[in-house]
């Protein structure tokens, strides 16, 4: 009981010093000092997953960077699109970042959310893991000409799995058929690796995940990778070519996360966060961590990240509306 | 042997011993606290183990998700809150017995039926995973869309003593899984342009408010009664006799958990209600089940325990995580540079037996730790109801806030305790809701599923083996209570 109580009185504190924190916090509008009091990333996914791993790595090295500390703030619902509303809402002072990830382009055309990336302002991007076109070890194709050859030969025979209707995996696949000019059996999964154990137990013919999210049974050899839709071939597969080598030329796909501000973030504020995001994010220990949860780190700054999303926002719209999802 | 023997040296030092006993305590105040789940337990106590040796860190984690497992089935037990929803069908008996007075013993047939069922799915882990995982890997859709049918029928039996107020129930809970971005289509369904419907209703709000929101009105509503109900805990121990009588069910619910827990996709609570379902099915006494029957409480916790080794399973052997645990955990062990897979057994044979008898050693721990806990447990119900139902309350609000740190859950959570003690109220049972919460999300979108890799031929669900088990099955469990009934119906009419 005792356990109970300190736990129920805990918890309570907790979110009444959570709620006080949010409301007491007086800004100066003197960017030179920022910043001056502790700051939050909100995660609008779980505790346990990519983002949430990445968000905390980094909140970690920033900690020393800022000299304040960080907290990590999950909130969930809405495939993430709660948690980026209410960062995009938050007060404009830079103390409220917001982890976003590639859905955010992509909420407006499958109709989920009216939020879009222009409600923001990025202060970088971090990561990218790039889709790659996976198969089982046993299939009768080797690369990718071979692949595609084969689905010519069995339209919508070849079933690709993906981790959800409308998730970039989807949009992957999708975005292979129309530059392979095939067509293909869509096979939505809760999540990649479902979708993975589903190709390992020879129930679909491929997927379009992350290397990372096939890298234990590439290793184990249950599967065999075949192309990767990104412009330089993954640290994590070296030996995987890119799409461009394999002979098929395509924008590059795949899920990415960054950090952003308020759209209304004074720009000074806005170029320190930058700064100091980008040094922990260059960060050795960042770099070890990343490596070893097969996250890729791709750096982008401010405005490169911005041009990312619309040019990400365009393409999107284009492939969802031909999915006939929006 | 040998890699046992020295699995077993490296596991009895103190330092490890220690870490493995804070992690079960850590898990089991966590998956006693409704609204905290043995994956963010489990998620949250992760970046501690980063510098930990690999062996201590995992066994810590370990700790904590069989300890959280474990835990959530306490606060069913006393206080009719699940704490995890592995705990929701521990619930129907448990709080049964502990109405009766019978606290401390369901808290002891939990304690043992738990270790008991963990024990049994590790000794399947260390002798028979990978063997037991190509049979998990030829679960696919059908399959997987035919064991929640099997799931479904479960209503039947946890339907109370209204039938058709038990599939009102199952049907309420089919309809509250439909609500959210259809899995297939990616079409939204009831979501009113709210961004909170379009992931659906989260299944642990529903439950706390339910079990544990409506419990705390109705207790209200008789609080400044003069008539005083005030629960005896009577310390009576579980007899030797009458754990012969249990073990048999412990056994065959162990095996169910360790089974369930294997295949991807189907966890801790799809395998708590199969058990219940089997131990009825099985019993003389079956009309004893809802009303405070000992194996009503043995068979979902030993069942619930077993899912731990045999989530394990796929995880090892084939490097795949079932579910969002394993998922964390693969992580983990990456990170430590241990890679989960074929390969494992080759590379970090003596890693693994370490881990395997700290599995042993978990489960044990949780039964000496269970154990000596019950008379500190059982103390909550000395707390008188005006202090403890505002305090469950709390509880109710910070859980499902803490869930995703999203207001809308503990909307959700008040609405359904509301509609809880009205269900409550004219008879309905809540169980059946869960379940079709549970279920309904993964028979549809594996239906759907299977009819796309088919591509639309039904034929996928009659011409594999499991699939067609499995929905036979679901055949006999939907009917057999409702034929039961019609022959009983002469002799229990009395008693209703």
């Amino acid at each position: 009981m005792k356990k109970f109580l300190s736990a129920v009185t805990l918890s309570v504190l907790a979110l009444t010093i959570g709620g006080c924190g949010a409301s007491s916090g007086a800004s100066s509008d003197d960017a030179s000092n920022f910043p001056e009091k502790s700051i939050e990333i909100i995660v609008p996914a779980a505790a346990g997953g990519g983002t949430d791993a990445t968000a905390r790595a980094l909140a970690n090295e920033a900690e020393d960077v800022f000299g304040q500390s960080i907290g990590v703030l999950n909130k969930t619902g809405g495939s993430g699109s709660v948690g980026m509303s209410e960062g995009a809402n938050a007060k404009a002072d830079g103390y409220k970042v917001t982890m976003v990830f590639v859905e955010l382009t992509m909420f407006k055309h499958l109709g989920l959310s009216p939020l879009t990336y222009d409600q923001f302002k990025p202060i970088g991007m971090i990561n990218f893991d790039p889709a790659a076109l996976t198969v089982a070890a046993d299939a009768p194709y080797d690369t990718l000409e071979e692949f595609i050859a084969y689905a010519k030969d069995h339209p919508g025979e070849v079933s690709v799995g993906n981790s959800g209707t409308g998730s970039i995996w989807h949009i992957a696949a999708a975005s292979l058929e129309k530059a392979a000019g095939i067509k293909v059996n869509h096979v939505p999964h809760e999540g990649a690796a479902p979708a993975v154990t589903a190709l390992v137990g020879g129930h679909i013919d491929a997927v379009t995940v992350s290397p990372a999210e096939v890298k234990t049974q590439l290793e184990a050899g249950n599967v065999k990778t075949l192309a990767v839709m990104a412009d330089t071939r993954s640290d994590i597969i070296p030996d995987v070519p890119t799409f461009a080598e394999a002979g098929v030329e395509i924008n590059p796909t795949g899920t990415w996360r960054g950090l952003t501000v308020p759209k209304d973030t004074p720009d000074d504020v806005v170029a320190k966060l930058e700064e100091g995001f980008m040094k922990a994010a260059e960060d050795e220990d960042f770099a070890e961590f990343m490596k070893t949860n097969g996250l890729g780190i791709e750096l982008k700054s401010s405005e490169e990240f911005e041009a990312y999303m619309k040019q990400n926002e365009q393409d999107f719209g284009e492939i969802i509306g031909e999915l006939g999802l929006n | 042997m040998d890699l046992l023997l020295e699995g077993l040296t490296g596991v009895f030092q103190l330092n490890v011993l220690l870490i493995l006993l804070m992690g079960i305590i850590a898990g089991i105040t966590i998956g006693s606290l409704p609204g905290l789940t043995a994956t963010m337990g489990v998620a949250l106590i992760l970046p501690v183990t980063f510098g930990m040796e690999p062996v201590t860190g995992i066994l810590l984690l370990i700790g904590v998700y069989f300890g959280a497992v474990y835990g959530g089935s306490i606060t069913a037990i006393l206080i009719n809150t699940p704490g995890t929803p592995s705990s929701a069908a521990t619930a129907i008996d448990g709080y049964a017995m502990s109405k009766k007075g019978l606290a401390h013993k369901a808290l002891t047939v939990s304690t043992v039926s738990s270790a008991i069922g963990g024990i049994l799915s590790v000794i399947v882990l260390i002798f028979i995973a990978p063997q037991l995982a190509t049979f998990a890997l030829k679960f696919s859709a059908p399959e997987t869309f035919a064991l929640a049918v099997f799931g479904i029928s479960i209503i039947s039996s946890i339907a109370g003593k209204s039938m058709v107020k038990g599939l009102i129930a199952g049907f309420i809970g089919l309809l509250i899984a439909t609500i959210g971005i259809d899995p297939i289509g990616g079409f939204p369904r009831f979501t009113f342009d709210n961004v909170n419907l379009s992931s659906g209703i989260n299944l642990i709000p529903v439950m706390i408010g339910l079990f544990a929101a409506s419990e705390a009105f109705r207790a209200m509503g008789s609080i400044f009664s003069t008539r005083k109900l005030t629960i005896v805990v009577e310390k009576v121990k579980l007899k030797w006799i009458e754990f012969k009588i249990l073990i048999g069910t412990i056994l065959r619910s162990g095996a169910i958990g360790t089974f369930i827990g294997m295949i991807p996709g189907a966890g801790g609570d799809i395998a708590a209600f199969v058990a219940y379902n089997e131990a009825k099915r099985f019993s003389k006494n079956k009309d004893g089940f809802g009303k405070g029957e000992m194996k009503g409480v043995a068979a979902p916790e030993a069942a619930n325990n077993g899912v731990t080794g045999g989530a394990m399973i796929p995880l090892l052997t084939l490097g795949i995580p079932g579910d969002a645990v394993t998922a964390v955990l693969l992580g983990a062990l990456m990170v430590q540079g241990i890679q989960p897979g074929p390969m494992l057994f080759e590379n970090n044979g003596p890693i693994v037996y370490t881990l395997f008898v700290g599995m042993l050693v978990a489960n044990l721990m949780i039964l000496i730790v269970g154990l000596f806990g019950i008379r500190l447990f059982t103390k909550i119900l000395l707390v008188p109801t005006t202090v403890l139902t505002p305090i469950i309350l709390v509880l109710c609000v910070v859980g499902a806030y803490s869930l995703g740190n999203n207001y809308f859950d503990v909307l959700v959570m008040l609405i359904s305790g509301i509609a809880g003690y009205f269900l409550m109220r004219y008879g309905f049972p809540a169980s059946p809701i869960i379940l079709g919460i549970i279920l309904g999300p993964l028979m549809e979108s594996n239906f759907r599923r299977a009819l796309v890799m088919s591509q639309g031929s039904f034929d996928i669900f009659i011409t594999r083996p499991i699939t067609v088990v499995l929905l036979i099955l679901a055949v006999i469990t939907l009917f057999s209570p409702l034929l039961t009934r019609k022959v009983k119906k002469p002799t229990t009419e009395g008693e209703s």
